[in-house]
């Protein structure tokens, strides 16, 4: 009788998980998602679809700033590409959905060297200004442009359809940024579980010592941005989609704090914790919304006329708590959860 | 026997600080050598001119025969050379496989497309990566431990992590920078025992920088001593104890460099 949990091959090994509960857990959850749009509400699910692409995003971002430990705040700027190049392509060319978020990632991926040249030599808040320049560039260049980009006026998007069904409804496009979703995922999760993951963490721990294992920095930086650039810009592709009309004020700098506040509360480095913090920042406003109608019609008065600067206040207070109270984030709250479970009634 | 690394006449200015002047050596193949000196004397930027951290002013350093002087430090793994660090320099959040598998990077070829998909070649060598971490663990006698942050690990545990992922780099010439600095007697003599066994059973020649007289005089085959950036002393640990110039430069005194 096995007295233990063992693994019998290597293969076991660099397997994601060998955990039955894992996969129960993770097969429920897409269920679940698979099963949403049967009993949400059409707001519900709009929102859930935001979620999802906003996920994408973020993973890319904690690949860039949790993994390799490179901070960026261009990351609203790579969104912006993602979407305008999907919108572009979409009104003036007619390319259809998928080149179209293909496209939106590889010329955010293309652009993001621009911004990983000088992360070279910068690190912390110097590369955080300089990736914040590139935010405040490419609004600009979007703003004038016109030509190209219809300036401050915008640009509306044709419903797309996927091998003759339509993406134009709800639940669709649900699915579809469900599916995209996955992929992405898995995607980062088996880059992580490569050597290029390992070479991103190494850099961020001991970028001397990578060197010597053989991990080209240069190369390894630029690749990190490029790779998180791509996974942004579908994810603002797809978002273009989504709504249907896109506009430069969409892409603020603000939203890139927003992200930065995704990975920071979901967890550091993580990609599990990327989505929590997604859906964690993401369903907070919905929160205090009901909570400011619980209280009293004046408060909801208030939230309506400053939505903005009070949603800034509770990032603000709930980025200052996660780092205080627990600086591992969502992620590391579950790890304790799960330690305190499988230990109990022992404290180790 | 021949010559696996040869350093002529390398010297290296930091401004107007002429760390290292005109140094010159050559470690046989598959010995252990030492390099030592007081404080201050350039042993560790000769070793970082060695493994291509920094370029040196002048001189050349040839490792197999080939000119390796100015070959960028990442290139360094894929050509057999491996080496630790004189501070910790472990990945501290990564597990210590994790750490060990960085140092097969070199090893491995996946690029960002295959590896997000992770199937067929890419699967098959980590696979074999994996298997030959073990391999590493079970040599270096941390099997306990091969699941734990590094991080949280003691600090001889952590240079022993530190040690298995310059092994996974498959060296064939291996530069250890202070390896017991800061241990006590025990986990000094467990060091000792790995270097012999990485010398005898994986044929690997080493380079060490170390200030521990002990180990220095048990296991080297050949001593080489700086002081003030210049050579002063090369041969057995014998002749090299007995070299007045050297016993001046540790033990001050009358030597010809008052």
């Amino acid at each position: 009788m096995r007295a233990g949990h063992f693994k019998q091959s290597y293969l076991e090994l660099v397997a994601l998980t060998d955990s039955g509960a894992v996969k129960a857990w993770t097969a429920m959850l897409l269920v679940g998602c698979m099963a949403l749009p049967w009993v949400a509400s059409s707001y519900v699910l709009a929102l859930a679809t935001t979620i999802l692409i906003t996920a994408i995003g973020v993973v890319g971002l904690n690949l860039l700033t949790g993994v390799c430990g490179l901070i960026s705040l261009g990351h609203a700027g790579f969104l912006a590409i993602g979407a305008y190049t999907a919108a572009v392509l979409a009104v003036d060319y007619a390319v259809p959905i998928i080149p179209g978020i293909i496209c939106g990632g590889l010329l955010a991926a293309a652009l993001s060297l621009l911004v990983g040249i000088p992360s070279l030599r910068l690190k912390g808040l110097y590369l955080a200004i300089t990736t914040l320049a590139f935010t405040i560039i490419v609004t600009h260049s979007i703003l004038n442009l016109d030509w190209l980009t219809r300036g401050s006026a915008g640009l509306s998007l044709p419903a797309a359809d996927l091998l003759g069904i339509s993406l134009a409804g709800k639940v669709s496009f649900y699915y579809f940024s469900l599916a995209a979703c996955v992929l992405f995922v898995a995607a980062a999760m088996n880059v992580m579980r490569s050597r290029i993951g390992r070479a991103f963490v190494a850099i961020r721990d001991h970028d001397i010592a990578a060197e010597m294992m053989g991990i080209n920095l240069v190369a390894y930086k630029l690749m990190a941005f490029a790779l998180s650039a791509f996974f942004t810009g579908a994810a603002g592709a797809l978002a273009a989609y989504q709504v249907r009309y896109i506009n430069v004020d969409s892409f603020a700098v603000l939203v890139s704090i927003e992200a930065l506040a995704m990975i920071i509360v979901g967890g550091l480095g993580s990609i599990a914790g990327a989505i929590l913090g997604t859906i964690f920042m993401s369903l907070l406003p919905e929160f205090t919304r009901w909570l400011f109608d619980a209280l009293g019609s004046g408060l909801t008065e208030t939230f309506s006329t400053r939505a903005l600067e009070v949603r800034g206040l509770i990032y603000g207070v709930v980025i200052m708590t996660v780092l205080r109270v627990q600086p591992d984030g969502l992620i590391g709250l579950w790890r304790d959860a799960k330690r305190l479970w499988s230990n109990w009634p022992f404290r180790y | 026997m021949s010559s696996i690394l040869d350093v002529e006449g390398l010297g290296k200015a930091f401004g107007g600080v002429q760390a290292v002047q005109d140094v010159s050596f050559s470690v046989e193949q598959g010995t252990i050598c030492s390099l030592i000196g007081p404080n201050g004397a350039g042993k560790t930027t000769v070793l970082n001119m060695i493994s291509g951290l920094v370029p040196p002013t002048t001189g050349r350093v040839s490792f197999e025969r080939r000119d390796i002087t100015n070959s960028p430090a990442y290139r360094m793994a894929s050509r057999g050379l491996g080496r630790t660090f004189q501070n910790l320099a472990v990945f501290a959040h990564a597990t210590v496989v994790d750490n060990i598998l960085v140092g097969m990077h070199a090893r491995l070829s996946a690029d960002p497309l295959t590896a997000a998909v992770y199937w067929g070649r890419v699967r098959n060598e980590e696979i074999r990566a994996r298997r030959r971490v073990e391999e590493i663990i079970d040599f270096l006698e941390i099997q306990n431990v091969r699941d734990l942050p590094v991080g949280t690990l003691s600090y001889g545990l952590q240079k022993r992590v530190e040690l298995g992922r310059a092994l996974a780099i498959e060296p064939r010439f291996l530069l250890l920078d202070e390896m017991v600095s800061g241990m006590n007697q025990e986990e000094t003599e467990d060091i000792a025992r790995f270097i012999l066994d990485i010398k005898e059973q994986l044929n690997v020649t080493v380079l060490m920088v170390e200030h521990d007289m002990g180990i220095v005089m048990d296991i080297s085959d050949q001593v080489v001593v700086l002081e003030f950036g210049r050579k002063i002393g090369d041969g057995t640990p014998t002749q090299v104890s007995q070299d007045p110039r050297v016993m001046a430069a540790y033990l001050g005194g009358a030597g010809e460099a008052a």
